[in-house]
């Protein structure tokens, strides 16, 4: 303690010391969090990056005292600006949430109560904590939604929450956070659900406050990128243990741990291509899609009896692009921008308008897509969870498409070679969907679509449910796979720094249209669309910076 | 199967309901054979009788052994009411799982009429049912498999509806699996679970409403040990023994708990997940 | 919507009492009357058409508000049939008013106080209250509180307006009974939705504003999960006339079930034919107000 002299103007506003949690199961205790060492200044954010099952949103349930009842503490402080909350009551801690503490959640559509107006949420805190009458907190709410950046703030006040969007919502979200000057903040992934543009937005509007504020922030999220562009100093936390500690530059340029490295090398780094260049325009595509459009809506009975008229949704509108043989044609956009609907109607899932070539066939409706085409065109869900049936073994799963499409003989050993294949022992054969983890079941899904040999694969962001390091793993079996079968991919994502680094070609979508198609290691150039350039604004280049 | 078992008899409920519904399958099976004494023969001596070591549960106004009588009447009650919420579960199924499947127009007109045939409210529209074919235990067990189908249908209906929906049907369809592929072995064995459980909890309704129709005079006819029918004949002589009452009145409701705790259980041993 | 609903159970009902084995105009001259007379009154009551003209007929004095004529009394159908409604719905609403007092706050309780002894004891009430049938609970109820206790009398139908009190005795017993199986059902939706809200993000997200916990339960949980108690209260209204029909037999309480009891013994048609649609009907009104409080009350689905 060599600077003890300075202590008062030092002392951080949130110190955990030597704090652990466990929690209480049938099986025994579960370590969460051991011996965590935390401190967070003023003016300061400090990120924890983990995966999930890290422990990271248990400890900010532990700082917020709003633990489940089979939670343990053995030891350790939680300080807040001096007062260890570990012994607050639960009536103190009421005064405290909100008003010296307060937290930003992570999806705005759930933490809002859907039937309260924005405004009743917004000024029940001013209420709680600050003594104002219900007009004047109706007032000051006005101003504090203004100051987040809302454009009509005394409108959004009267919004319900289904009236506003995403956007709208998380800055509502922020106000109340902010709403009474609290010593710290935590932000649990206050952007992942959110869409890459209205998150840079969003990311903004923190970093702003921040620095106005000087709030303590204590901002926790899985991907190291983001982390990096916010943070002075990040926490990287595995399994209940902080591993490591430091500034963004020192965790970047001089990682200390082998955790640590990984997580930095499963950051999707644009400049760092992982495909060659070599697949040559041809005029001959392996797939054509020409003027798809796909409509959504029909006329209810109910509605078709009284005539009313009944909208219909347009998904993808008129869109025109190409797959080479081997190439790897990557899909962007927002979420509603129709890239998912231009894979459903590919694969037959979805009635569609227009032609689809293939291999120099000519497909106009679902009807034209025969036992053939379906061998060749296989999908890849975003959620293995839905697109393995539970209720059947991963031998039944696997063995299915070899009967469909294969000779059918020795299905035990093809299975296993199938298993191999993906990196998973044949053992696994014998296991049900929820006896694997998340990455694993993906595998067995990637495998799947795998077994009729397609020409072509369409991954509808399968890697977005994992985890950043299996998400890694998984990309990197795919290019394999790729190499090995020379199967074209159509790569569907809202990853831009992924796309960018696998990728031979990118399409931007955006609300059912196609912006654009260009060559991966163009999509950075000036000449592009606006929205295209909008969009690589916004995403959190991975810290170049510091490599 | 023991794994299952396993996960069945965790939960209280799961256990409780198994050992009351096995109970009472031992008593349907083995009821007959063990039963003291003949369920209808009269003993004008031996009436009103309190429970005794020769009248476990006291004996009627004929002076019928009660014990005897539950023992052989579990037959008509439990067995009739299982196979008319089959029957009924069967027809549910079948028009939901079609209503599903067909989708569109037919799906919206089939559930609108499902709507308004459930507006009549199913108790009534067993009666009906029954004075229509004549009062008798067969047509008791078409009239209640009849007002249960549409609840059924509904049900069934809206879980194909979901399972229709998740993605490994989206990945067989994309496969080129056949239709009845996908029904069979994609869509079938997630769509049965729910409404397995769904089944097991109206068999209790269905004892009830059995033996309402008894006790209204269209279901089971004297002097069969029914037993709605035994409540049902005992209220005019409950002043002088309540015991005729109480009896069959606690072995419905052993059964109706029964089921209803069983398909408690079922619910969370046939998650997959949990 | 009720005009659909109305006329599939209009279907349903003039079919089931075509098939019934009962001849009108026998029954109204007696199964000794000559063959001569018989067929004399079955042309004069249209029995001769065809099926779908009966129908049409049927069905077009009915939406002109005649329900036809009593076989058994020769009186009109439809007056005495509302107004044994009228008393039906008496009964009913009392019932439906002591489930919600009862039923609601014992969800509540079993929800807030999840896996102690409250939920427990609640839970056990629910699984006795779909235990017995309500016949059954209403013969050892009236055993219990009428024939021994003493407290309430067994059976009969005071109209409220000639003995208030009396009235008011007379409907204790039918009203509890038929409440039971309500109560048992009503409670543990409610426990199992509150339960689920309370699993939400937005009110973890409300008690980290620090909201005390009475005050996020007051405003932010107990809305989101009585919303969907009104549809399955209405959806129960089909069970509760179901009991009434019971009840009203038991306790001898002139209402509509009663009537349909002895019109269905008697194979009266055209009161068969009223009484069910006016069911029905009763049946389809109430869930399609409950859709419109619904949607008043949950300004999401105005868009729907």
């Amino acid at each position: 303690m060599s600077n003890t002299e300075n202590r008062p103007v030092l002392s951080p506003v949130l110190a955990i010391e030597n704090y652990s949690l466990d929690y209480e199961t049938a099986n025994g205790p579960f370590h969460a969090l051991k011996n965590i060492d935390l401190a967070i200044n003023r003016g300061e954010i400090l990120g924890l990056v983990g995966e999930s099952g890290s422990g990271k949103t248990s400890l900010a349930w532990s700082i917020m005292r709003y633990l489940p009842k089979n939670a343990r503490e053995p030891g350790g402080k939680i300080l807040l600006g001096g007062d260890n909350l570990l012994e607050k009551s639960e009536r103190e801690m009421q005064t405290f949430r909100g008003r010296r503490i307060s937290m930003v959640f992570q999806d705005p559509s759930t933490s809002l109560n859907p039937t309260l107006s924005l405004g009743t949420q917004l000024a029940e805190v001013l209420v709680r904590h600050r003594g104002l009458t219900r007009q004047q907190a109706w007032k000051e709410g006005e101003e504090r939604l203004a100051h987040v950046g809302l454009r009509t703030p005394a409108q959004m006040m009267h919004r319900m929450p289904h009236e506003a969007s995403g956007g709208e919502k998380q800055r509502v979200v922020i106000a109340s956070a902010f709403a009474c000057n609290p010593e710290c903040i935590i932000f649990d992934e206050p952007t992942t659900a959110l869409d890459v543009i209205t998150s840079r937005q969003i990311l903004d509007l923190f970093v702003e406050l921040q620095a106005e504020t000087g709030v303590a922030s204590l901002y926790i999220s899985h991907d190291l990128a983001l982390v990096a562009r916010t943070a002075g100093r990040v926490a990287v936390i595995k399994r209940g243990d902080i591993v490591e500690q430091g500034t963004v530059r020192e965790i970047f340029t001089n990682p200390q741990q082998e955790y640590t490295r990984e997580l930095i090398a499963a950051v999707p780094d644009p400049a760092h291509r992982l495909v060659k260049d070599d697949v040559v325009d041809t005029d001959k595509p392996l797939v054509k899609v020409e003027n798809v459009s796909v409509h959504f809506g029909r006329k209810s009975f109910l509605a078709a009896l009284t005539g009313r008229k009944t909208d219909r949704v347009t998904g993808n509108n008129a869109i025109s692009l190409s797959v080479n043989p081997g190439e790897i044609l990557g899909i962007v956009g927002e979420s509603g921008s129709g890239k998912s609907t231009l894979a459903k109607a590919m694969t037959g899932l979805n009635r569609f308008e227009g032609k689809i070539w293939f291999d120099g066939r000519e497909i106009r409706n679902l009807g034209d897509m025969d036992n053939a085409y379906r061998k060749d065109v296989q999908i890849i869900f975003q959620h293995p969870d839905a697109s393995l049936n539970p209720r059947q073994k991963i031998f039944e799963i696997l063995s299915r498409p070899l009967k469909l499409f294969g000779d059918g003989s020795d299905l035990e050993k093809q299975v296993g070679d199938m298993l191999e294949q993906v990196r998973l022992p044949r053992t696994h054969a014998s296991r049900y969907p929820h006896q694997l983890s998340g990455g694993e079941k993906q595998r067995v899904a990637i495998a799947r679509a795998f077994a009729s040999k397609p020409k072509l694969v369409i991954c509808d962001e399968i890697t977005s449910a994992l985890d950043v390091s299996v998400q890694a793993s998984v990309v990197q079996l795919l290019l394999e796979l790729q190499k090995a079968s020379g199967t074209a991919y159509l790569f569907i994502t809202h990853d831009l720094n992924l796309i960018r680094q696998i990728a031979h070609r990118i399409a931007v979508m955006y609300r059912g249209d196609l912006i654009e198609v260009v060559k991966a290691d163009e999509i950075d150039s000036p000449d592009r669309a606006d929205y295209t350039r909008r969009l690589i604004e916004a995403v959190p280049r991975a810290a170049a910076q510091y490599q | 199967m023991t794994e299952f078992l396993k996960r069945l008899l965790k939960t209280p409920q799961g256990a409780i309901g198994t050992f009351l519904v096995v109970l009472v399958l031992a008593i349907v099976v083995f009821g007959p054979m063990i039963a003291p004494y003949d369920p209808e023969k009269l003993s004008p001596l031996a009436r009103y009788k309190g429970p005794s070591a020769a009248y476990w549960l006291g004996t009627d106004q004929y002076g019928r052994d009660i014990f005897s009588r539950l023992l052989i009447g579990a037959r008509a009650t439990v067995v009739m009411a299982v196979f008319a919420t089959i029957a009924g579960t069967l027809i549910g199924a079948l028009i939901g799982t079609a209503s599903a499947f067909l989708g569109g127009r037919a799906d919206e007109l089939i559930m609108r009429t499902i709507d308004a045939v459930m507006s009549i409210p199913s108790l009534l529209f067993a009666l009906l049912v029954v004075n229509l074919l004549g009062s008798s235990t067969i047509n008791a067990l078409v009239a209640v498999a009849i007002a249960f189908a549409p609840g059924m249908a509904r049900i069934t209906r809206s879980v194909a509806l979901s399972v229709r929906k998740q993605d490994y049907v989206n990945a067989a369809i994309a496969r080129g699996e056949s239709s009845a592929y996908i029904i069979r072995r994609e869509m079938l064995p997630n769509v049965i679970a729910p409404i397995i459980v769904e089944m097991t909890i109206r068999v209790s309704f269905a004892v009830m409403l059995f033996a309402t129709l008894s006790f209204l005079g269209l279901g089971a006819q004297p002097p069969a040990a029914e037993w709605g029918l035994m409540v049902s004949e005992a209220r005019r002589y409950m002043h002088m023994s309540a015991g005729i009452l109480i009896w069959p009145s606690v072995a419905i409701a052993i059964v109706a708990v029964g089921f209803n705790l069983l398909g408690d259980g079922l619910r969370d041993a046939l998650n997959p997940r949990t | 919507m009720i005009v659909y609903t109305l006329f599939v159970v209009s279907l349903i009902v003039f079919a089931i009492t075509q098939i019934l084995p009962a001849d009108a105009a026998v029954m109204m001259l007696g199964e000794n009357a000559t063959p001569e007379a018989l067929d004399a009154l079955r042309q004069t009551m249209g029995l001769d058409a065809p099926i779908w003209q009966q129908y049409a007929t049927w069905l077009w004095h009915v939406v002109q508000g005649d329900l036809g004529t009593s076989l058994r009394t020769g009186q009109p159908v439809g007056p005495a049939m509302f107004e044994a409604l009228g008393r039906s719905l008496l009964l009913a609403l009392l019932s439906i008013g002591l489930m919600l007092v009862l039923a609601i706050p014992l969800g509540i309780i079993a929800a807030i106080r999840r896996g102690k002894i409250a939920d427990m004891v609640v839970s056990l009430i629910s699984y006795a209250g779909v235990a017995l049938p309500e016949f059954v609970t209403a013969t050892i109820a009236v055993l219990v509180f009428a024939d021994w206790m003493k407290w309430l009398p067994p059976t009969g139908y005071v109209p409220l307006t000639e003995d208030f009190f009396g009235g008011i005795a007379h409907l204790v017993l039918p009203v509890c009974v038929i409440s039971i199986i309500l109560i048992a059902h009503v409670s543990r939706m409610v426990r199992s939705e509150l339960v689920d809200v309370l699993h939400t993000d937005y009110i973890r997200a409300a008690r980290l504003k620090g909201l005390s916990r009475g005050h996020v339960l007051r405003r932010h949980a107990l809305r989101n999960a009585l919303l969907p108690t009104i549809t399955i209260v209405a959806l129960d209204v089909g069970y509760l006339l179901g009991g009434v029909i019971v009840v009203e037999e038991i306790f001898a309480i002139p209402g509509i079930g009663r009537q349909l009891i002895v019109a269905i013994q008697a194979r009266d048609l055209p009161a068969i034919q009223a009484g069910v649609l006016i069911m029905a009907a009763t049946y389809s009104i109430v869930n399609f107000i409950a859709d419109i409080l619904y949607a008043w009350l949950d300004k999401r689905i105005q868009y729907d």
